[in-house]
This record gives structure tokens, C-alpha cells and sequence, in this order.
């Protein structure tokens, strides 16, 4: 018998195609498939963010809640301005009326930001520097109710949703679909929310907060100081980022006094005053 | 955004020296592949009758070979259109040949003229921990003839 081993011809197993190549087609695909998945999920998400139940929206948030609070022991001057702002806050959500289980947590933080956002789990987070600047209750409780008015229609989760599509869908192209940067990311979710609210959403905020103050003093007079208010710092060097989504400023003041007019045309009404603590910060 | 970066230098990387070092080990391959031929390998379980009867041993050679970031990606790509994972392929087909080759190394060293009842074992190292860079292992094995000398 004749044993021999023939040489075998190269490149049975082995692919002549240059693997470069094959990495940018199936990166481009892969790439084109996420956007495309992206922009329809993030158009799906504002009609299917109503049906998550509220309990699921605050499990979520839980995390985020955490941070909010810093961990830091309140002074009790804080936790009076902070038990005052929950008071005004549960006032307008029943104004408002809110959905059954539907609950605000505001959180007051000590810090000279002039700015006050809503985040998933119906977290309100109000900062010194804004309460600073609010002349009277009345444009304070429309902070308040548009915040509020941002958690009744679901809006943090609707951008929370947009940006865990996102992050899905870049993890699972580039492979690193650690758990660590889910909460990361969950970790930072809270702040991007507030970055990315449409105008939409923001314009549909404002006219929910109208009806809201409506309904609890009466009528609307006092609700374009806060505008106003925004619109001063607008002129400041130091824009918060998160305005520029909203409306233009001076629409929102002319917007505001139009509906103010249609309900009280003429009376002038006095207007209500922030507490005493509150002044002091001042 | 910083993520992204990360992955985009890991797969830079990846594919800079991965594809180096797969250049270099076909050539080396090829090289000592043509250096043992006079080696005869077979899967065949029997080796014809032979008088006298020669003297057997157990030969092996193993290998493991590590994937490196850019066929990792590219593998994983792969795995969401379907097809030939060209990268694996390669990978598999150098710890294939790097085995026999060690087998036959050790084969030569014992003074074999073939192997007979050749097999190969192929283990995945990282099973189970996915998130890992994996590396295969291939394992040669089978039976040296060895022709009896003096007596």
C-alpha cells in the first residue's frame, strides 16, 4: 500500500476578501439599521409612553432619585423651603389633576443655578438660584405646574426612552454591552432629560400650566414674571443650555399675557406672596 | 462618546497587530509545514501490518490562539447578518495547522516516520464569560510509529 499526504491547496478555510472590507460593509448596514431603528422607536415612543405604568416609570428612576439628593443631610432651613415647595407642588398636581398613583417629589438644591427641571418618577428638582429670582408664588407655581405638567405627559420618560434606544443600539453594534454603562448611563439620564424636550413638549408644558394656575388662583396674572425672569438671563452671558429648546422667550411672555387677558381682561388682582424664608434667600 | 473612542482605538489596534501577527504565523506555517513533509500524517485507525511490528507512542501538540478586538467585531457583525465568519475561519484554521505542526514536532523528536489515528480537540477558553476576548484551543493527537532500531 501507498501512503502519502498530497499537499493541501491554500485558502480553503481562509477568505481571500480583505477583512477591512467586510468590517465596513457590514458596519455601514449595521450603522444604517440603527439610525433607521433609532428614528422609528423614538417616533413610537411618545404613543407608547402612556401605557408604562407610572410605578414602572418611578422603578426606573429610582436610581436616578438617589443622586438627586446627594446624599447630604438637609439643613432645617432647606427642609422648610423644601417641605414648602412639596406643599405648593401637591396643591397644583391636584389642580392639575394628575392621574390616580401619579405623585411629584420635589427636590430643592442649594446651588446658584437658575434652573429647575422635571426627570423620570415624577422628580421636580428646583435650584436656589431660580426660587431666588421669583418676585411672587405666582411665578413660582408656574415653574411649578410646567414641570409638573412635563411628568402628567410623560416627557422625561419619552426623552429617557430616546436615549436608552440610543444607547441599546449603539452597545449592541459595538459590542460593549457592559452592564456598568447601562447604569452609567441611567446615572446621568436624569440631567439629559432635561437637555432634550421638544418644543412641542415644552409649548404643550405651557398651556397645561395656564389651565393649571387657572384653575388654582383664578386667573393667570403674574405667570409671564417668570418669562421675564428667563428672559434677563437670557441677556446674561450664562444661558442655561436647556432654554433653548423652549419656546422663544418673548413669545412665551406675549403667549402668557394673551391668556391672562382672555380670562380676567381688566381687573388687576394682587398677587400672591412667597414666604418669608424664601424672601430671605434673596 | 468617549465609549465610542475606546472601541474605535481597541479595534485600530486589533486589527493592526492581529492581522500582523496572522500574516506572520501563515508564512511560518507554510514554512515548517514544507520542512516536516516527509512526516506522514493519517485519520486512519489502523497503519498496514508491518513486520517487524514498530514501536508506538502517544504524540500531541496544542495550541491556543487568542481572537484579537477587530475580528471580535467583525464576528460580532457578522452574527447579526448571518454568512461565513471569515475572521473565525482564519483564526481556526491557524491553531488547526499549529497543532498538527507541534504534533508532528513532537513526533520527529521521537523519531516517528507517521502518525496514524490523528484527531483533533477544539475548546473554547473564555465558555461562558461572553463579555471576554476569547481564545480557542486546539489539540492534536495520535499514534507515532516509530521504526525499531538495533536489535
Amino acid at each position: 500500500m501507498n501512503y502519502q499526504n498530497r499537499k493541501i491547496p491554500e485558502g480553503i478555510n481562509v477568505s481571500s476578501e480583505h477583512p477591512l472590507k467586510e468590517f465596513a460593509i457590514l458596519a455601514l448596514i449595521a450603522v444604517a439599521l440603527v439610525v433607521l431603528v433609532v428614528v422609528i422607536l423614538s417616533a413610537l415612543a411618545e404613543h407608547f409612553v402612556k401605557y408604562i405604568p407610572f410605578k414602572a416609570e418611578q422603578a426606573i428612576a429610582a436610581t436616578m432619585a438617589k443622586q438627586l439628593d446627594d446624599g447630604e443631610a438637609k439643613s432645617p432651613e432647606q427642609q422648610e423651603i423644601q417641605d414648602y415647595l412639596q406643599g405648593l407642588a401637591n396643591t397644583l398636581a391636584v389642580n392639575q389633576r394628575l392621574p390616580k398613583g401619579m405623585t411629584i417629589t420635589v427636590h430643592y438644591i442649594d446651588e446658584s443655578v437658575v434652573n429647575a427641571f422635571a426627570t423620570a418618577g415624577g422628580h421636580i428638582v428646583m435650584y436656589k438660584g431660580l426660587l431666588q429670582e421669583m418676585p411672587h408664588e405666582n411665578a413660582l407655581s408656574m415653574v411649578m405646574a410646567h414641570e409638573i405638567a412635563h411628568v402628567k405627559h410623560r416627557d422625561p420618560l419619552v426623552s429617557l426612552g430616546r436615549g436608552l434606544t440610543v444607547l441599546l443600539a449603539m452597545a449592541s453594534v459595538a459590542g460593549v454591552s457592559d452592564s456598568s454603562l447601562f447604569e452609567r448611563f441611567l446615572g446621568q439620564a436624569g440631567l439629559l432629560t432635561t437637555l432634550s424636550f421638544s418644543r412641542q413638549q415644552e409649548k404643550a408644558a405651557d398651556l397645561e400650566a395656564y389651565s393649571t394656575l387657572r384653575e388654582y388662583y383664578g386667573h393667570l396674572q403674574g405667570a409671564e414674571a417668570l418669562f421675564e425672569v428667563l428672559k434677563s438671563q437670557e441677556g446674561s452671558t450664562k444661558t442655561p443650555a436647556f432654554f433653548t429648546t423652549h419656546p422663544l422667550t418673548s413669545d412665551r411672555i406675549e403667549t402668557t399675557k394673551a391668556f391672562a387677558a382672555s380670562i380676567h381682561p381688566l381687573e388687576k388682582v394682587e398677587l400672591k406672596k412667597l414666604p418669608d424664608f424664601i424672601e430671605r434667600l434673596k | 462618546m468617549i465609549d465610542l473612542a475606546i472601541v474605535l482605538v481597541l479595534v485600530i489596534i486589533g486589527y493592526i497587530f492581529g492581522q500582523r501577527a496572522e500574516r506572520r504565523h501563515f508564512e511560518s506555517i507554510i514554512d515548517r509545514e514544507e520542512q516536516y513533509k516527509s512526516l506522514l500524517c493519517f485519520s486512519e485507525r489502523f497503519p498496514p501490518t508491518q513486520s517487524p511490528p514498530p514501536d508506538v507512542a502517544l504524540v500531541a501538540g496544542n495550541v491556543v490562539i487568542s481572537i484579537d478586538y477587530f475580528k471580535r467585531i467583525v464576528a460580532g457583525l457578522r452574527m447579526l447578518f448571518g454568512g461565513r465568519v471569515t475572521a473565525y475561519e482564519s483564526l481556526l484554521e491557524r491553531a488547526r495547522r499549529e497543532a498538527l505542526l507541534r504534533m508532528k514536532e513532537d513526533a520527529m523528536e521521537k523519531g516517528a516516520h507517521s502518525v496514524f489515528n490523528v484527531k483533533l480537540e477544539t475548546a473554547s477558553i473564555t465558555k461562558g464569560r461572553g463579555r471576554q476576548v476569547g481564545a480557542v484551543e486546539v489539540y492534536a493527537y495520535g499514534t507515532a510509529l516509530i521504526e525499531k532500531t538495533g536489535s
